[in-house]
């Protein structure tokens, strides 16, 4: 069956981010003079201004900082999921990011909730970073 | 501010700020509304709507809000539509129960928490005291005010919950006023989703955090009540023209040009000296604040 929602726009800021998604490993930037940890991707530090840039694995842990259900579908691709959830986790490590979780009743969710990675495997080369209920 | 800037410099003598959409024909309006922001398409999240809902929902966590007190932002607005024939929703009522059944669209906000999509127009025109004495209509005077951008996209930001732009841009301009906010006679408040409404005034300082729920409650915001807010209906009610919906209405207010829904007697308020006006944009990343006075 053919993937139809929207792809990421791969550039040069994001290759590696999506590269380990391949992998299912969350890559991030880690800033090589003060040591912070930065999404969405950026050339700079926006903490030190150092261009000094590494990257890091991170664990794939982090807590709901917050979420929404919907209710419409924006994009027709996206009906067939109605209700979802699209929430922004905040990784252990600190970095917020933006996702959906899954394998959930969208009604039990709570804000600060612990979620673990899950990898959806939606084309040969396409690896979206999800998260679910941290299984205890 | 930027027309005061030029107006200070000399480099103009009147400033129209317009603004003009067909934003229910059009498709600016629905491509802003549901663009795409980045790659977070991909993840099925789209627009204005959700970004807010998004906040919102870490209020709820934070402190004390939720539909309770969106529904009172929603109801007491609508009232003063009900009075303003040019409001989109002049001759549409909207009770408590009709608040609760209206549907989700991204939860925590059902339809009734989201503004209009209108076709229309605003502009007014701003000059120096001076000229103003000259013109046909009453002078109303910029007395303060403040611009504050924290900018951080949606899912980088850590101020959801507040305190947002509108807490630094709300001080510098009662400080410039050199008023507080017991000075204030009326609000016409930045209302693109009505939690807007509520982490604004709770930004300015009008009640503490969570407090919102006790604050709205008795009719506070409706005609008549203790702090009138939205006075056309504002973006929810009345029609959708950017900042422009609220800084009109204020400046209308004050001028006594407002019919029905006009300050004063006819409305059991007080008849309006000050009134406060904020603005806003993306999802809480830019704030303005003014604040009128007649005469
Ligand atoms: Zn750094």
């Amino acid at each position: 069956m053919t993937y139809n929602k929207p792809l990421p726009q791969i550039g040069a800021d994001t290759r590696f981010f999506w590269e380990g998604c391949r992998k299912h490993v969350i890559r991030i930037q880690k800033c090589g003079n003060c040591g912070h940890l930065r999404w969405p991707p950026a050339f700079l530090c926006p903490r030190c201004l150092s261009a000094d840039t590494r990257l890091i694995d991170v664990s794939g842990r982090g807590t709901i900082y917050s979420y929404v259900i919907y209710h419409v579908a924006y994009d027709p691709s996206f009906k067939v999921d109605l209700p979802y959830v699209v929430a922004v986790v905040a990784l252990e490590e600190g970095p917020h990011i933006l996702t959906n979780i899954v394998e959930c009743d969208p009604h039990k969710l709570t804000c600060d909730m612990a979620v673990e990675a899950f990898w959806d495997d939606v084309t040969e080369t396409l690896s979206l970073l999800k998260f679910r209920p941290a299984k205890p | 501010m930027h027309a005061v800037g030029v107006l200070e410099a000399g480099l103009c003598k009147y400033v129209l700020i317009s603004y003009g959409h067909s934003g229910r024909w059009g498709e600016g309006m629905l491509r802003m509304l549901l663009g795409r922001n980045g790659d977070d398409a991909v993840f099925g999240h789209f627009g204005a709507s959700a970004g807010y809902a998004m906040a919102a929902r870490r209020a709820m966590h934070e402190f004390n809000t939720g539909p309770e007190t969106w529904e009172k932002i929603a109801v007491g607005q609508r009232k003063w539509a009900n009075l303003n024939p040019r409001a989109m929703m002049y001759d549409r009522k909207m009770t408590t129960a009709d608040y609760y059944s209206s549907p989700w669209v991204v939860e925590p906000f059902r339809l009734a928490d989201n503004c209009l999509v209108a076709d229309g127009g605003r502009a007014c025109i701003v000059t120096t005291v001076e000229r103003a004495r000259d013109l046909r209509h009453p002078v109303v005077t910029i007395m303060g005010l403040g611009m504050h951008s924290p900018s951080a996209d949606l899912a980088g930001s850590r101020y959801m919950a507040g305190p947002t732009g509108a807490r630094a841009a709300g001080k510098a301009a009662l400080d410039m006023a050199g008023i507080g906010l017991d000075a204030v006679d009326a609000c016409e408040i930045y209302d693109c989703f009505t939690y807007t409404v509520e982490i604004t005034l709770q930004d300015y300082g009008f009640f503490r955090p969570g407090e919102g729920r006790d604050w709205f409650a008795g009719g506070t915001i409706e005609p008549g009540g203790r702090m009138p807010v939205n006075t056309s209906g504002g973006l929810l009610s009345e029609a959708y023209q950017m900042g422009l919906t609220p800084l009109t209405e204020g400046v209308m207010q004050l001028m006594g040009r407002c019919g029905d829904r006009q300050l004063g007697p006819k409305t059991n308020n007080k008849t309006p000296e000050i009134i406060l006006c904020s603005d806003n944009g993306g999802i809480l990343q830019s704030h303005a604040c003014y604040i009128l006075r007649k005469g």
